[in-house]
């Protein structure tokens, strides 16, 4: 095995191409058997489709039969030009990027105090992280429920002399509870891979800094912060890809009202294809948030190694 | 770190065990509720959120819920649950092999399987979910459980590939040729003498796809639609909830069995869950 691959693949140096007898053709045939049916799958349900969503994209198809005419660009024009899916990029891109602010502020602030190991520590680590273990569509309700007008905030809230509050009736509260729903559920998923990455600091450079008389905040922006530069980055991108595509919560809290307020490019996405049978549109949408998805995180990417790199340097 | 710690004052000790135990409330508050409101009626509910009046305890509501007949709940669990276990046998199956012959290869159509694999990991699912509807209804598994079934096994190969083939990476050859010279063949060497020293990584895989299968809406939402009559935990919940969201008997009730079995998932497998979302999110 470890001489057939180490060989130089230059064929052209042995006319008789066969090479070392034995090996290609012990290797070859269950190479094929042990990759052949993964990679057929996943062509099947990722790649073809990846291709049809440009095609579909081009055409007027209904999702019920298999015919459909294609008609160049107009769903790309309609979409751009539809208020509808303009307010629900806006409304995405509003989520995606504070969202994604608040989940890392407050996931970091909280990792740093509870980074420390110990029993309450570890106990506080899980009651900040559970909600993420379940279903964001479940999450939406129990908060739907509770931020209702009659709901359970609002009769907390009377027992105070405070509201009623129009969590979700209003359509900038409905955006804001949308955003802290996203908070809730979420910022224990940062905040773990942030104390993952503050453990992996070694504990010498906080004691040569104590010694040297750093506070605690100039211990933070001087090794905590440049130490975790490569976990920032991971969450920042995660969050952000994460939250583009976001859609569960918002059809469970809001059903993406009121008066359309809330809806995001993903309800907006499913919406047309499948509540209105226009999944040409759709899928011209969905290509679109593709292109996005993977222009920002590129670009998250590739900024932040400009900002690791400094780090190292 | 007790140098470190003793430097900060009291004042800031204090303001941070406030600010933990506020976040810490705010965190375990709606979950309470949510607990003590399935045995509630209504008014109370509503009246006093907070607590729990044995006199009007009541078990009658989540019994309803576990015998409604809009959502049965404990059939959703089986369905949701023998849902996770194909997609995990199917999709380790399928992944465990090819992550070994990427990682023991050193062509270039190795590394170009690797790539093409992991670019899944920047797709988003949403984005192929209306073509997925296309090829089912070409192939016929449109609104059919294989259908279904493929397309979250297909979701989980990107993650899974990745890190078996980062696991096999530092697994040393010797045990390759070791097992090749028990006169077994590779795919049988790799399943009997390869495979079990892949358990941790396995573990992990488990774990990341129990979660997100368990708690997938959208794809058993669309790929297998109402229409079949198959619902999922997640899908339930969505049909027996949508329409009452203010009925709070009917809410809090069925939220609370939907998240019975993933608390107590949580709560055993809370380790293993923390260290997999670790692993999965900063190799991949």
């Amino acid at each position: 095995m470890t001489a057939t691959v180490t060989a130089p693949p230059k064929a052209p140096q042995q006319p008789h191409a066969r090479a070392p007898r034995r090996k290609p053709v012990r290797s070859r045939l269950p190479d094929l058997i042990m990759a052949g049916p993964a990679v057929l799958v996943f062509v099947l349900m990722f790649i073809v489709p990846m291709i049809l969503a440009f095609v579909l994209s081009l055409t007027d198809w209904n999702g019920y039969s298999l015919k459909f005419d294609f008609i160049g660009l107009e769903n790309y024009r309609f979409a751009f030009r539809n208020p509808r899916t303009v307010d629900a990029a806006i409304f995405t891109a509003v989520v995606a990027v504070v969202g994604t602010t608040l989940c890392n502020i407050v996931g970091l602030a909280v990792a740093v105090l509870i980074a420390a190991p110990g029993r309450v520590n570890t106990v506080l680590r899980t009651i900040f992280f559970y909600p993420y273990i379940i279903s964001s569509l479940i999450i939406g309700f129990l908060w739907s429920a509770m931020l209702q007008p009659n709901g359970v905030a609002n009769s907390l809230l009377g027992h105070v002399g405070v509201g009623p509050l129009p969590f979700l009736i209003d359509a900038t509260w409905a955006k804001g509870s949308v955003i802290a729903t996203i908070l809730w559920s979420s910022f224990g998923f940062n905040m773990i891979l942030f104390i993952a990455g503050i453990k992996s600091v070694p504990t010498e450079y906080y004691e040569a800094a104590t010694v040297d008389g750093a506070s605690r905040w100039q211990q933070f922006r001087a090794i905590t912060v440049p130490l975790i530069a490569p976990v920032l980055t991971v969450n920042l991108v995660l969050t952000l890809v994460g939250l583009l595509k976001v859609y569960d919560v918002v059809l469970a809290l809001t059903d993406g009202g009121p008066a359309a307020g809330t809806q995001t490019i993903v309800y907006q996405i499913l919406k047309d294809s499948f509540a209105r049978s226009a999944l040409g549109l759709g899928a011209a949408q969905s290509v679109v948030l593709l292109i996005v998805t993977a222009i920002i995180g590129l670009a998250v990417t590739f900024a932040r190694r400009g900002a690791e790199q400094k780090v190292a340097a | 770190m007790s140098t470190v710690r003793s430097r900060g004052t009291l004042a800031g000790t204090v303001l941070k065990w406030v600010v933990l135990t506020a976040i810490a409330l705010v965190m375990l508050i709606p979950m309470y509720i949510l607990v003590i409101s399935a045995f509630k009626p209504q008014a109370e509910i509503i009246q006093q959120p907070l607590l729990i009046d044995l006199s009007t305890f009541t078990l009658e509501y989540l019994k309803e819920a576990l015998t409604s007949e809009k959502f049965n709940v404990v059939r959703a669990y089986g369905v949701t649950l023998s849902f996770v276990l194909m997609v995990n046998v199917l999709g380790i199956a399928l992944a465990a092999p090819v992550a070994y012959v990427i990682a023991r290869g050193r062509k270039k159509w190795h590394l170009g399987m690797l790539l093409l694999f992991v670019s899944g990991l920047f797709i988003p699912g949403q984005v192929t979910l209306i073509p997925v509807v296309f090829v089912l209804r070409v192939l016929g598994l449109i609104n059919t459980v294989p259908g279904f079934i493929l397309f979250e096994t297909a979701a989980t190969l990107p993650v899974t590939i990745f890190l078996f083939s980062a696991y096999l990476r530092t697994i040393p050859r010797d045990i390759d040729e070791a097992a090749a010279l028990d006169g077994a063949g590779q795919i049988r060497a790799f399943w009997s003498c390869i495979f079990p020293i892949m358990r941790p990584v396995v573990a992990t895989i488990v774990v990341l796809n129990s979660i997100s299968v368990w708690n997938d809406f959208v794809s058993p939402q669309i790929i297998l639609g109402p229409s079949s009559g198959i619902y999922t935990v997640t899908t339930g919940v969505y049909s027996a909830v949508g329409q009452y969201s203010t009925d709070y008997t009917v809410v809090f009730p069925t939220l609370l069995l939907a998240i019975l079995p993933a608390v107590i998932f949580f709560v055993f497998m809370q380790r293993h869950i923390i260290g997999g979302l670790v692993a999965g999110a900063t190799k991949g």
